[in-house]
């Protein structure tokens, strides 16, 4: 079904510099998880839900150390490794984790269905990035031992849904859906908003600042560096925002 | 009055809350979020604070904001226009950020809490951080010293604050502007090793032990003195005043080498581990130097012989041993939340004492303003999980406690409410036996995941800690907070190998009976069985994660970092080892 985006993860995928960046960011994804999911347990009153939460928990910290040690074990080999992030790394398919999921206000029901979400989306990709590396077996073993793990949570999470709330599985689900498709929406025009608004600004700053930077910078060199006096603030005065 | 307290939008959002005078409660946001230096407005902590009265939002008299949104937009544009054309990339990022939030501070606060915005006040960063440290120390006047990366306008101040006629009053004298920071000096620094700014500062100061000053001239090329006695930078080394993703500029990497590879491990044993010590040592020396100076010059100008110390810079121990030891003050306070979110109750007590001129109350002299845990929430935890736990009274408690740190065990250690600030000072701390250098490894790999070259400190019960750590006059007090680092006693070094770091000292916590009495019997009784009644204490968390609060993140950590036992005010548990873990992750 995704086989459309194979040249796509190809590309990704192929750029030594950028797999272990990756994959250095995976790990990054898969600690956050694990703080979530340690979160979620300490919130759950459920005893077997909570023991769930702690392994799968256990399980993100696992990945975190695998990606992390496969990303420096690639990096190890650059001769020039690169800065950590790179422009467009938001939008190359890659590892979202539970995005900025509030585990604070979510209900058990709403909790599961979007960890099942997560884990089934996170099992395909991982798939998908196997079947691309086919260059480099060692990142593809680390990848596949993580995926078969992300199906296991994908069962779990789906057992416990029904098991918690039965009548309510279908519909958290679908709600859990529609959230996820909401937030890729939000993303992405977060991402668009943000090209646009540095766009404006910055011709703004060219084309408007100039005068007002060459006054601010002869009032700078009159300014010798060293003590200078507090603004007065008299007694009982002065709750401003100046 | 009920005055209500904010720091938020920059790292360590907090509330703090007073109540005719005294504080009732404080707390980060971070402890009840969970999220480590959480910089969001801090809805939590200030719901945590007013339910903790029993107040509803519009009972409050006043809220106070830690520092002036308007000066601070002031201060941003004026430093993006003078280093036109080269902060172009970063005025996008800095413009949406004001204007998309930090700029609406009043509306936001009385949006959030359904309040009237002319209820809601404002003061500047420095003077919160002044009546931080003055108004709740014990001292009716002393010589005042701020200095942190940077607020409004201001970077470091001095002055001087008193109390006479019940009657407080703070008066901030001179101040050193932005760009020239000494904390943003210390942070170009902390970045350039590799680690996080805001978090790492501390790292630095632990590293700089294993090396030598031999880049100290060259660091003086950069932080130099003004002819007024203050300080300035040489801003070409430095570029966080015009980039968005970096402290320190080309020329910092010509003149110190290439910055640290933050994935890769210090190795001390390398050159390059050595070179990194070195100029952590350098940066560290040279802070001090200023540091040092200028608060004997404090000294001699106020004649004063207490210093109150604020600021995130006040969270350097090294720095703060030397000046309470050169600079000629009698005692230096420096309070439990030094940085910027103790800023939230500097600024609920400026507002009460001086916006509001009421008459000054004293501050009970303890950190313990956050939540209260609940014992019977691990009795139920372990139980549901079939770990054997137990209730007991005091003394068996303790008898069990120094029983198992005696045998080597690691304790979790919770009590009461949790502390207001970053260290963990006997109400949410990990013990441990001080006397077992491995035990410093195993912790520092086993349990809180972090880089072998950092110290741990130890706790000592005040009335014998002169025995084991060379404390200069006024050193109890400043190691009332853990805020000064002392040299261990060389014939108890090996003793409390665990809490001496690699030059023979310790950021040691001296606890009066009053502040803690069952950690204080606890280390007593350990004294009893071992022959010295020094724990190691650290902060019961792992990397990356903020100290726990509820008695669920406790358990949580103790699940985690398979430590050997955990106690929440009168329950036990103790982990049965490796067997019984696996089985509750077969059941699961």
């Amino acid at each position: 079904m995704n086989g459309w985006r194979h040249p796509v993860h190809r590309l990704v995928w192929a750029d030594p510099r950028r797999r272990a960046r990756k994959l250095l960011q995976f790990a990054e994804v898969e600690a956050e998880g694990a703080r979530d999911l340690f979160r979620a347990a300490e919130r759950a009153r459920d005893p077997m839900l909570r023991r769930r939460f702690f392994a799968h928990a256990k399980d993100e910290v696992r990945h975190a150390g695998l990606f992390r040690a496969r990303g420096l074990a690639l990096r190890r080999t650059l001769a020039e490794p690169g800065p950590d992030r790179a422009l467009g790394d938001g939008l190359i398919p890659g590892e979202r984790g539970f995005d900025d999921l509030e585990v604070d206000r979510e209900s058990a029901a709403s909790l599961l269905a979007f960890i099942h979400l997560s884990e089934s989306a996170a099992a395909r990709a991982f798939a998908t990035y196997g079947a691309v590396l086919g260059h480099d077996p060692e990142t593809r073993a680390v990848i596949e031992q993580i995926a078969r793990d992300e199906e296991g949570h994908m069962r779990y999470s789906r057992a416990e849904l029904s098991r918690l709330a039965p009548e309510r599985a279908g519909r958290a689900l679908w709600a859990a859906r529609l959230r996820r498709l909401w937030r890729a929406y939000l993303r992405l025009a977060l991402i668009v908003a943000d090209l646009i608004s540095r766009l404006i600004l910055t011709i703004l700053y060219f084309l408007l600042l100039p005068p007002f930077a060459w006054v601010a910078k002869r009032a700078a060199r009159k300014e010798a560096p060293g003590w200078r006096d507090c603004p007065a603030r008299p007694q009982g005065r002065g709750g401003g925002q100046y | 009055m009920k005055i209500l307290g904010i720091s938020a939008f920059y790292h360590d959002a907090a509330a703090a809350l007073l109540i005719d005078g005294l504080p009732v409660a404080a707390v980060q946001e971070e402890r009840l979020s969970r999220r480590k230096n959480d910089a969001a407005f801090p809805m939590g902590a200030v719901e945590w604070c007013l339910d903790r009265a029993g107040l509803e939002p519009e009972q409050l008299d006043a809220v106070i904001f830690y520092e002036r949104p308007a000066l601070k937009f002031d201060r941003v544009l004026m430093t993006l226009l003078r280093s036109f054309p080269h902060s172009w990339r970063i005025f996008p990022k800095a413009m949406k950020n004001l204007l998309g939030e930090k700029l609406w501070v009043r509306g936001i606060i009385a949006a959030q809490l359904g309040i009237p915005a002319r209820i809601v006040h404002f003061t500047d960063h420095h003077l919160s951080h002044a009546a931080a440290a003055f108004l709740t120390a014990p001292t009716d006047s002393a010589a005042i010293l701020t200095a942190d990366g940077v607020g409004e306008w201001a970077t470091f101040t001095v002055g001087r604050g008193s109390r006479i006629g019940g009657q407080a009053r703070i008066d901030l004298l001179r101040e050193v502007r932005f760009p020239h920071s000494l904390g943003l000096f210390y942070s170009a620094f902390t970045a350039w090793l590799g680690f996080k700014v805001n978090e790492g500062e501390y790292k630095v100061m632990g590293l700089a032990a294993y090396g030598t000053p031999r880049w100290a001239q060259e660091v003086r090329q950069i932080l130099h003195r003004t002819e007024d006695g203050a300080f300035a930078l040489d801003l070409a080394y430095f570029d966080y005043h015009r980039a968005v993703d970096s402290a320190y500029s080309r020329r910092f990497v010509e003149l110190f080498g290439p910055a640290r590879d933050r994935f890769e491990p210090i190795d001390l044993d390398s050159a390059q581990g050595r070179h990194y010590a070195d100029v952590a040592a350098s940066a560290q020396l040279v802070l001090e130097e200023v540091m040092v100076d200028i608060a004997a010059s404090l000294r001699r100008e106020s004649g004063l012989p207490d210093l109150c110390l604020g600021g995130g810079v006040a969270l350097n121990g090294v720095a703060n041993a030397r000046i309470l030891k050169e600079a000629g003050f009698e005692r230096l306070f420096v309070p439990s939340a030094p940085g910027d979110a103790g800023c939230a109750l500097g600024a609920a007590l400026y507002a009460d004492r001086i916006l509001f001129g009421q008459p000054h109350r004293d501050c009970p002299d303890h950190p313990f303003w956050g939540p209260a845990i609940d014992p019977d929430d691990l009795a139920r935890l372990a139980e549901e999980d079939g770990l054997p736990f137990a209730r007991t009274g005091e003394s068996e408690l303790i008898d069990r406690v120094v029983e198992a740190i005696g045998q080597g065990a690691i304790v979790g250690w919770m009590e009461g409410a949790a502390e207001f600030g970053p260290r963990a000072l006997g109400h949410r701390s990990i013990l441990a036996d001080p006397g077992d250098a491995s035990m410093r490894d195993r912790i520092n790999r086993d349990i809180k995941f972090r880089e072998s070259f950092r110290p741990f400190a130890p706790v000592v019960p005040a009335e014998q800690a002169d025995r084991y750590f060379a404390l200069p006059p006024g050193g109890a007090r400043l190691g009332r907070f853990m805020s000064g680092v002392f040299p261990v006693r060389p014939e108890w070094r090996e003793r409390l190998r665990a809490v001496t770091h690699v030059d023979g000292t310790a950021r040691v916590q001296v606890l009066e009976r009053d502040m803690a009495p069952r950690l204080h019997a606890l280390l007593t009784a350990y004294g009893r069985r071992s022959g010295v009644p020094v724990l190691l204490n650290t902060s019961f968390n792992l990397a990356g994660d903020p100290i726990v609060t509820s008695v669920a993140e406790g358990y949580s950590t103790f699940r985690r970092a398979a430590m050997d036992m955990l106690v929440a005010d009168n329950v036990v548990v103790r982990r049965q080892g490796a067997r019984q873990e696996q089985r509750l992750e077969d059941v699961a």
